[in-house]
């Protein structure tokens, strides 16, 4: 046991803070800390700085622009990414997709693809969800039927966030029916030019645009886009989401947000001094950071130890998917209830045209913040889905006979 | 970072539960073998300096032994004998810290210190008992209460106000002026109220130097406040078993409960709430050698979490086993009532949050 960061960890920390402070603009990191939907080209920005960096995706293979360092290293990066509000790098490009193409894709299309993910050149959204299939995935209908050197994509995706920013897509589609739902899916990429696909927003309660629906109504793919095995698609999605959880906990995120509560809470007024005077406010902050200060030591076991096992998923990453969601909602609740009466002026606005945050300023964006934080124990698999992976995989509970 | 055991320490967590699952089981504890095995064991060198020969350092080791006695339902007054006198001895040190020590190693005496009063509930660092110094000794007046583990034959260490700071008093058993009113924690073991009428001691009964005790003593108990949370720890997990274990033979409606999706998830958040516990305990091992104001918040913010997750981990228990929580020939209800003592020791839920925020946040 040694439960200190050792020399080469605190240096390294220091390195990258000094990194990010220096290169990523300041209202890049304004915005983040305001928590405004940035514009496109910021994130490009910011992303393009950290792979400069190396920053970007470490955790790929070394011949591909990965860093072979400690698990426990890329969780002080992913840390000091998010507490010094510096843009994560976009997932579905460098945690999601980028992996699959390294381990399961061709060296074609390690090339093509690899370094402009990195990179982001090309932006990835993630075609997963469907309308009937979401905590169950597998039961997903989007068809692919291979024509000669094309398939032919008919179907619909939902809940795709990015879709209108995105260049492409990574899709698990249905090539053929087997006798269990998981056989005869397979992963494909998707131009988001070609013909035949279309984006419809999804409006949400937030109220600015990120997810869609995703239409494809007779969409020819290249097949040389399969990625892998036609009909393995289910097992690289499997291995997809086993990947990088250096970060899952978001523990720097929610160090961030809570950091902001305190400040805005020092800046308030309350009814007798200081929102943060006020002992019952106070109080609520108490909890919160306790609770993080106790998540960032679960993220931290849970990074270590996977670091010499590679290959498995610590069915403990789910209490980080749990708690990681709960103390970013609490946060923002509290900001929430921060700017109390002012919160009522504060809606979000039909956004102009040239405006690059949407209509939504410092203030909306907590509203906005507060409604989109629900998502964090919706996505990636919902809370009550990590609760059941915590009573089969560690409690070993059973099904009903 | 590292929280991988090394052998010495997994060979060290399954010598202490062997031995303390053992010192449960005997139907007539005798006090005196059991501090035998502890000394045979080294648990006893384990937590004291390595100036006199022990291994010196060793939160984590502490740790995993606590884990052990928590998970075992121990009953053993190792927390009051070796984590807090034991070391308070050992560290007041000099002629009579040593005298001391050596009885107690000996296994001649116990110890038990009286840290609270009436009054100010978990506060002890003010205390209102005073020992005012006479010919050729001291004379000792206040009251102190729940003073766990404390038998009638046990030496007393009674801190008290001096002139020039905090004084440390040895109080022998059936000292002239000493008033015990016996009482009885949540989980059945023995807690006295007792007073100090003007009790006469002798010169040598002052250990340690009355402007380094509060400094010395605040460590020691932030030790014992950590090694408190790696109990609590220890039995909650233990409790989140046997719950599980329970839930898979108990059928009702022709199936075993712990088939049923909403008592699974309720499981499930028992263990998410372990583990958070278990993370805070580690944070505060971390913090033992930081200085005392950011030790002292961490160790406030572990006893913290540690209380809620104990409170509600110890309730669902009770809750899943349905009647048979509440009765005492099972198991889940002794974890209980001993989760719920521990949530009391040394300060409960709301006065650790007031140290966290009168340390300005973790």
């Amino acid at each position: 046991m040694d439960l200190q960061f050792d020399e080469e960890e605190r240096l390294f920390r220091g390195e990258v803070r000094q990194y990010l402070l220096e290169y990523v603009p300041g209202h890049i990191r304004q915005a983040v800390y305001e928590e405004r939907p940035l514009p496109r080209e910021w994130m490009v920005e910011s992303q393009r700085i950290l792979n400069r960096g190396g920053y970007a995706v470490p955790h790929w293979p070394v011949e591909w622009g990965g860093k072979d360092w400690s698990a426990v290293k890329r969780m002080i990066l992913a840390e000091e990414i998010d507490s010094n509000c510096v843009p994560k790098p976009l997932p579905f490009n460098t945690a999601l997709v980028g992996p699959v193409i390294a381990t399961f894709g061709s060296e074609e299309q390690k090339r093509r693809f690899l370094p402009a993910i990195a990179n982001l050149d090309i932006w990835f959204c993630q075609g997963f969800s469907e309308p009937n299939a979401g905590s169950d995935l597998a039961s997903l209908k989007t068809s692919a039927v291979r024509e000669g050197d094309h398939y032919r994509v008919n179907g619909q995706k939902v809940w795709t966030t990015y879709a209108h920013k995105a260049d492409w897509i990574f899709a698990l589609v249905r090539t053929s029916r087997g006798e269990r739902k998981q056989q005869g899916i397979s992963f494909l990429l998707i131009d988001m030019a070609t013909p035949g696909i279309e984006v419809r927003a999804i409006p949400t309660i937030d109220g600015y645009r990120h997810v869609n629906e995703v239409y494809f109504d007779n969409v020819l793919v290249p097949a040389e886009n399969l990625i892998g095995e036609e009909g393995q698609g289910w097992d690289y999605s499997r291995y997809l989401l086993g990947q990088e959880r250096s970060s899952m906990g978001n523990v720097g995120y929610s160090r961030r947000r809570l950091q902001r509560v305190r400040e805005l809470a020092a800046a308030t007024s309350g009814e007798n001094g200081p929102m943060i005077g006020d002992p019952v406010f106070r109080r609520r902050l108490s909890w919160a950071e306790i609770e993080l200060k106790a998540l960032e030591f679960t993220q931290m076991r849970v990074v270590a130890s996977g670091r010499d096992q590679g290959g498995g998923v610590d069915p403990k990453t789910s209490i980080l998917k749990m708690k990681g969601g709960d103390v970013l909602q609490s946060a923002v609740g509290m900001m929430l209830d921060v700017l109390g009466p002012e919160a009522m002026t504060s809606g979000h606005v039909e956004p102009v045209p040239d405006d690059p945050f949407q209509g939504i300023d410092a203030r909306s964006a907590i509203v906005a913040a507060y409604f989109s934080s629900r998502k964090f124990s919706i996505f990636g698999g919902s809370n009550e889905i990590q609760r059941n992976i915590l009573a089969k995989a560690v409690l070993g509970m059973g099904g009903r006979r | 970072m590292n929280f991988d055991l090394s052998e010495e320490q997994q060979m060290l967590a399954e010598t202490a539960t062997r031995l303390f699952d053992g010192h449960v089981r005997q139907a007539e504890p005798d006090a005196k073998a059991q501090w035998r095995d502890y000394q045979e064991l080294g648990l006893i060198a384990l937590s004291l300096p390595a100036a006199l020969d022990g291994l010196g350092g060793g939160e984590e080791e502490i740790m995993l032994v606590m884990q052990a006695y928590g998970a075992a339902c121990g009953t053993a007054p190792y927390l009051q004998s070796v984590l807090l006198s034991g070391r308070l001895l050992a560290e007041a040190g000099g002629e009579n810290g040593e005298r001391a020590l050596s009885a107690l190693l000996a296994g001649e005496r116990q110890y038990a210190l009286c840290l609270f009063e009436p009054d100010s509930r978990y506060r002890w660092d003010e205390p209102a008992t005073r020992a005012e110094q006479i010919d050729n000794g001291w004379r000792l007046t206040g009251a102190k209460v729940a003073v766990c583990d404390a038998g009638a034959d046990s030496w007393l260490i009674c801190p008290a106000a001096v002139e020039g700071g905090l004084g440390l008093f040895l109080v022998p058993p059936g000292a002239a002026g000493v008033a015990r009113e016996e009482g009885i924690a949540p989980d059945g073991r023995p807690s006295a109220n007792i007073r100090f009428d003007g009790v006469m001691l002798a010169d040598d009964a002052a250990i340690g130097d009355p402007a380094m005790n509060r400094a010395r003593l605040a460590r020691i108990v932030d030790q014992a406040i950590a090694a408190c949370c790696a109990e609590a720890v220890g039995a909650m997990e233990k409790l989140l078993d046997i719950t599980v274990d329970y839930m898979a033979t108990r059928e009702q409606f022709g199936t075993a409960i712990g088939t049923f999706q909403a008592l699974q998830h309720r499981a499930a958040d028992m263990l998410v709430e372990i583990e958070q516990a278990r993370s805070i305990t580690i944070y505060a091992i971390s913090m033992m050698a930081a200085p005392e104001a950011e030790r002292h918040v961490a160790v406030s913010a572990a006893k913290a979490l540690v209380n809620r997750a104990s409170r509600f981990v110890g309730c669902e228990a009770v809750q899943l086993h349905g009647g048979m929580g509440l009765t005492s020939e099972y198991p889940a209800g002794r974890f209980f009532q001993r989760l719920t003592t521990l949530e009391n020791l040394f300060g409960d839920t709301h006065h650790h949050l007031c140290e966290v925020e009168r340390g300005g946040g973790v």
